[in-house]
């Protein structure tokens, strides 16, 4: 793992990767903005552990609906394009997670859940 | 998911019975960035973005997420510039994106104004 690790940096390191990075072919844009749709996941997922009353709820919810087609759309498109469902997946699992904390927060008791008392009769003590 | 499917075909074949070849041609019908191709729907999608975010304008300035805005400013910008070099070019989405892109930056403006007034205060974002 750790190798794997290591040879993947220094692939990304290598002369090859920054002459790339600072050429000018004209498809470069393209490939470098299959990535431009990971900052919504990663802000998502970087909001996770801030202030609940941050989140936006119809911003929430407008991108719960928007991931959702665009997983759907990702997957119809000839060819299929893998990463841009992998991203909105990741979206909508980090939106409907940001929206449960949002309802919790909103609309949630501050009283803890209680714990399931299994009831007596069902347990055999020897 | 297949019902909409269904309900969307029969949308577009009514269309494509009802209405004259006039008014095909005044609404773009048959474009292949129109209704009937997937590249129109996805610049629809995405303005539901842009009106979520002018929602939020009435939101409290200390209540805006600051890792949301810098994605969407983002995401929106560089889109409203790649919209312009595909094949087909489609200014639809390019539009949508820029708008994306202005809301991002007034949540921006509006979380740095509100940073620059109150600088002791510690706020969430």
């Amino acid at each position: 793992m750790a190798s794997l690790l290591a040879r993947g940096l220094s692939q990304l390191k290598s002369k090859e990767m920054r002459d790339y990075l600072t050429s000018t072919v004209s498809n470069k844009i393209f490939d470098l903005l299959k990535f431009a749709n990971w900052g919504l996941p990663l802000a998502a997922l970087a909001d996770l552990k801030k202030d609940p009353e941050i989140i936006s709820p119809k911003m929430t919810v407008a991108l719960c609906f928007y991931s959702m087609l665009f997983m759907r759309f990702a997957l119809q498109v000839k060819p299929k394009n893998r990463l841009l469902f992998a991203c909105h997946f990741a979206n909508e699992c980090a939106q409907l997670m940001q929206l449960a904390r949002f309802l919790n927060h909103k609309y949630g008791t501050p009283k803890p859940m209680k714990q399931y008392q299994v009831p007596s009769d069902l347990v055999q003590s020897k | 998911m297949f019902i909409l499917s269904d309900v969307y075909r029969m949308l577009i074949g009514i269309g494509d019975r009802v209405l004259s070849t006039s008014m095909k041609k005044a609404v773009k019908w048959d474009h292949p960035a129109g209704p009937k191709y997937v590249h129109f729907w996805s610049p629809v999608m995405k303005s539901s973005l842009v009106m979520a975010g002018i929602g939020d304008l009435m939101r409290p300035a200390e209540k805006l997420s600051l890792n949301q805005s810098i994605s969407l400013a983002a995401t929106g910008l560089i889109w409203s510039r790649y919209c312009m070099v595909i094949i087909p070019k489609n200014y639809f989405l390019g539009l949508v994106n820029f708008a994306l892109g202005l809301t991002g930056l007034q949540q921006l403006i509006r979380i740095a104004h509100y940073h620059h007034t109150h600088p002791k205060e510690l706020t969430k974002n």
